[in-house]
């Protein structure tokens, strides 16, 4: 293990990879056992059939480290864990959907079934860490799912990629597994300048 | 494939994806059918620099993640292949030396692709000659190349010259034998490999041994039981050695002799009972058909973890029967890999409630007809056999054609224990599994063979999985020879050219040995029934390959077309190429069961009724009929209901609105009832149908015939009811890859 003091997990998808197989909401649908219409991870496809426009990509709660969730929240039911991970607290939540207005990934969930759509307390990713209640409680297990980071397992949705476009963990490990795919790119030759993703040579000089 | 080099299978492996610098896909959406085998394809991207090529009519996931890609019009492949020929031996981009050393027949290939120009192929294809010329010069260019393939190439009418194609493509280019190479056909489901290595097929035995008397005699000594008795089984003995019906058209053996259905040979009787063992049956074409026939059956037998969506189909009352099999996690066993490689399956848990493993239906069913006895008779034991690893043991004594010597029970469990011990590339074996390939690639030709993970490999000694060709179609052929060309043989080899298949009579002289009197007399009649096994221990130890080392060759005397030819789809978009590409001449007694191509290609002016392509295929979350997906409730979340992807350009022409229901109109007088999804994957021409659903037909809702709580969360219209008449030459396999269709607003 490499610096637990200063982890702080996180999530990337890796575009180049992402074939948009919906294994992981899937495994997370079935881990967490979630209602079927809350869909803590989502898979999306953009410019679908289009030559060189179409992207799939895997979203979910993004953990951010300033989380507009938590600064809009009117009872402030959000908590943020020393590793960074963004949870909540289902007894608190008052179902107003502030927070669903203020996330730009859209992660906040709301059960459909209710008369007027949107009713209940949120649900959303936990990267798969449970919630306040006590660590790998039933009650904890009913109300947030499996908490698989207590029991030293990589979240559901990342495991079970198929391709292992998702990635979760410490930012730093995350960093260096996305860093070795693209500096590999550079060792196929000629030709790697097209295929770095994000204008490596922009960033760092030449 | 067999046809052309010995063995109909993938002759690389996923892994081994990872080695290739090209890799062009036809007819294949790996992306969505085999997501974690994908991986191997991107990493090659990531590593190697690779470049993916997707040939398809529909705009895939995996085109997505291609550098180029064609939007070829459906049943074309061929065209395109000579197209890219054409350019290849054009510009001297063929591997001379590779063509004169072991291929046999190639002359007339660049013959015919001298026609194949650019322009020409542009027009059949309605692919840019441009494009054509940039997609053969990227490919070419970048060797080793490997070409993929799944059900869009094989699923024509000239399905079986497509499999031919390809691999002339990759001899011209010398891509086989080598890593990063092959033709990597991807089977659609698991053990699918294996259900044909074992003999599901309708003119084999298991493992390809075929129906004549010898194969019987042979098997009848395999299986402990008295070859009179095997033959007093059948009405009489010439049906022995008749094929049987296929899966596309066992509904012609029920239907045969109707007004308007095609004649059938069936001994002077129709079909009159039907066991499914796991098989959805609205997963192949002709879906009215399927169920007239089924209202015609006097038994109907489904078994399956889930309810087979045929008894939903069905209209018959009485005598159809649901039988409860248990699931692969309750069961235990081998499983073979796309790539010939097996893996032990440990069973999970026990059977839930009253299903059982389908073995012990069989055995239960064979005990009420009186021949269980002869039925366990193979695993030598009486009764006391240790299931499933006696019968494992069993065909690991039977099957030598396919060199299954070496995959005993004990093997592949080890194997599979040690998984991590082995290279996900290479499928080498390190630590304690050294010497060894990942689930003994089959040919593993002895009990201590390696396996052999990349067929054809001449630069590996035959005892670590190298060999030449197989030598399958004779020594010579219109006076010249079919052995490999000197220097051409496995490394170590101690014969440097070409050799026969090794038989009792020759093995002395090829090998230069000199056998025991006991060795001679302990020696079966050649390598592929000598249960002694002393040829292949003797090839292992000269370094020579069983079954020989010949040349591939690129044409098949004897067939209608003995080199590959373009010919249209039965109901091809193109009436004005129907003239100058015709289908072939209608057959009779095809599997049983007369078909008509021809006649059917030119009975009317199809493309003026049904001016719309058809092409059906897979989505990721389901999976065959998908009977067992469509019952979770997250996957059927995925795609609720059964759609049809369009251009809005196309529907935009007929009315049809994004969301809106439409119509489907088939040329045999069938329809679909289906939601209209605006795409831009498929072009303006043609529309795409996934064939995962059933429970609606023709528009009308069968809900209420499932049995109490067993509908599946997700309905629709099968795809399979509108797919057209039309099946290959030599296989039978439906041609669902390319049919057409009329479209209108619900």
């Amino acid at each position: 293990m490499s610096k637990p003091d200063f982890s702080r997990m996180k999530f990337f998808c890796d575009e180049k990879r992402c074939i948009h197989c919906d294994g992981c909401s899937v495994a997370c649908a079935e881990a967490h056992e979630l209602p079927v219409s809350i869909s803590r991870r989502k898979v999306v496809t953009i410019n679908e059939g289009i030559q060189g426009l179409e992207f799939s990509l895997s979203v979910a709660c993004m953990h951010c480290t300033d989380a507009p969730c938590e600064q809009v929240c009117p009872v402030d039911c959000f908590y943020i864990r020393e590793d960074g991970i963004v949870l909540h607290d289902k007894n608190k939540c008052i179902g107003c959907a502030y927070c669903l207005y203020a996330c730009p990934f859209g992660a906040p969930q709301f059960p459909k079934d209710g008369a007027f759509g949107t009713k209940g307390v949120m649900d959303k990713c936990t990267m798969c860490a449970g919630g306040p209640e006590e660590t790998n409680s039933a009650k904890e297990r009913e109300l947030y799912g499996q908490n698989r980071i207590a029991e030293g397992k990589v979240p559901v949705c990342a495991a079970m990629c198929s391709t292992k476009a998702l990635l979760v963990g410490d930012a730093e490990e995350v960093s260096n597994i996305f860093r070795q795919r693209v500096m590999a790119y550079g060792n196929a030759g000629k030709h790697n300048a097209n295929h770095q993703p994000y204008g490596w040579s922009k960033a760092y000089g030449k | 494939m067999a046809n052309t080099w010995g063995y109909g299978a993938m002759t690389n492996s996923l892994g081994d994806i990872q080695n290739s610098k090209a890799i062009i896909i036809f007819g294949a959406n790996p992306a969505v059918n085999h997501p974690v085998g994908f991986m191997h394809f991107l990493k090659a991207k990531e590593k190697n620099n690779a470049k993916i090529i997707v040939v398809d009519p529909r705009f895939t996931k995996t085109a997505a993640k291609a550098d180029l890609y064609a939007g070829i019009r459906p049943g074309t492949d061929i065209a395109f292949m000579y197209g890219m020929l054409h350019l290849i031996f054009k510009n001297g981009w063929h591997d001379k030396n590779f063509i004169n050393d072991r291929v046999y027949g190639m002359e007339d290939i660049i013959e015919e692709a001298k026609k194949w120009t650019p322009e020409k192929t542009a027009d059949v294809t309605g692919v840019s000659a441009d494009l054509i010329i940039q997609i053969t010069k990227l490919y070419a260019n970048n060797t080793p190349g490997t070409l993929i393939w799944a059900m869009g190439l094989t699923q024509h009418t000239i399905g079986s010259s497509n499999t031919r194609m390809a691999p002339i493509l990759q001899l011209a280019l010398g891509n086989m034998g080598v890593a990063g190479g092959g033709t990597n056909i991807l089977r659609g489901h698991d053990n699918v490999q294996g259900a044909t290595d074992f003999g599901c097929l309708a003119d084999s035995l298991p493992g390809y041994y075929g129906l004549a008397e010898g194969s019987w005699k042979y098997f009848a000594k395999m299986w402990n039981v008295d070859y009179e008795w095997l033959k007093a089984r059948f009405k009489s003995p010439e049906w022995m050695g008749k094929k049987g019906f296929t899966l596309a058209r066992w509904w012609a053996g029920v239907l045969g002799g109707n007004p308007g259905e095609d004649a059938i040979y069936n001994a002077g009787t129709n079909l009159k009972a039907l066991m499914v063992f796991g098989n959805g049956l609205t997963s192949t074409a002709q879906t009215m058909k399927v169920k007239e026939a089924l209202d015609n059956l006097e038994l109907i037998v489904l078994a399956d973890p889930f309810v087979n969506e045929g008894a939903i189909i069905t209209d018959k009352q009485n005598d159809v029967y649901i039988l409860p099999a248990a699931t692969q996690f309750e069961t235990s066993g081998s499983v073979t890999a796309t790539n010939r490689s097996a893996q032990w399956r440990y069973k999970v848990i026990e059977p839930m409630y009253e299903s059982k493993p389908d073995h012990e239906i069989w055995f239960e069913l064979a005990k009420r007809l009186g021949f269980y006895n002869e039925y366990i008779a193979g695993m030598g034991k009486g009764d006391k056999f240790v299931w499933p690893d006696d019968a494992t043991d069993e065909i690991a004594r039977t099957v030598k054609t396919i060199g299954l010597t070496g995959w005993t029970a004990k093997r592949l469990k080890n194997h599979t224990d040690n998984w991590h011990m082995f290279d996900e590339v290479s499928l080498r074996g390190y630590g304690k599994m050294a010497g060894e390939y990942y689930g003994l690639p089959w040919p593993c030709w002895t009990d201590s063979h390696s396996g052999s993970p990349v067929l054809y490999n001449i630069n590996l000694p035959v005892k670590e999985g190298g060999m030449g060709f197989r030598n399958r179609f004779g020594l010579e052929h219109n006076g010249q020879d079919l052995l490999s060309a000197k220097g051409s043989a496995p490394k170590d080899s101690k014969v440097k050219g070409g050799y026969p298949e090794i038989t009792k009579e020759n093995i002395e002289k090829v090998l230069n040995i000199t056998l025991t009197a006991e060795e001679k007399a302990a020696m079966g009649a050649n390598w592929k029934v000598d249960t002694s096994n002393i040829i292949a221990q003797k090839c292992m130890e000269a370094g020579i390959a069983p079954y020989g080392n010949a040349k591939a060759r690129a044409k098949v005397w004897g067939w209608a077309d003995e080199i590959p030819m373009h010919r249209e789809p039965l109901h091809s978009p193109r009436t004005d190429l129907t003239k100058s590409y015709p289908s072939f001449a209608d057959k009779k007694d095809h599997w049983r069961v007369d078909t008509r191509y021809v006649s059917e290609q030119s009975k009317q002016d199809w493309a003026k009724d049904f001016p719309v392509n058809l092409v059906t295929g897979r989505l990721v979350n389901l999976n065959g009929a998908g009977i067992e997906n469509r019952a979770s409730k997250y996957l059927a979340k995925l795609t609720p209901e059964m759609f049809c992807d369009i251009n809005p350009d196309l529907a935009g022409r007929y009315g049809i609105k994004d969301g809106s229901m439409m119509w489907i109109h088939s040329p045999q007088g069938t329809k679909i009832k289906v939601k209209a999804k605006y795409s831009h994957s498929v072009a303006p021409d043609r529309v795409f149908l996934p064939f995962h659903f059933a429970g609606v037909l023709q528009g009308v809702d069968l809900s209420h015939k499932y049995p109490t709580g067993t509908k599946p969360y997700a309905i629709g219209e099968s795809a399979n009811v509108v797919t057209n008449y039309g099946y290959d030459i030599v296989t039978q396999i439906p041609e669902t890859k390319g049919g057409l269709c009329q479209i209108q607003p619900a």
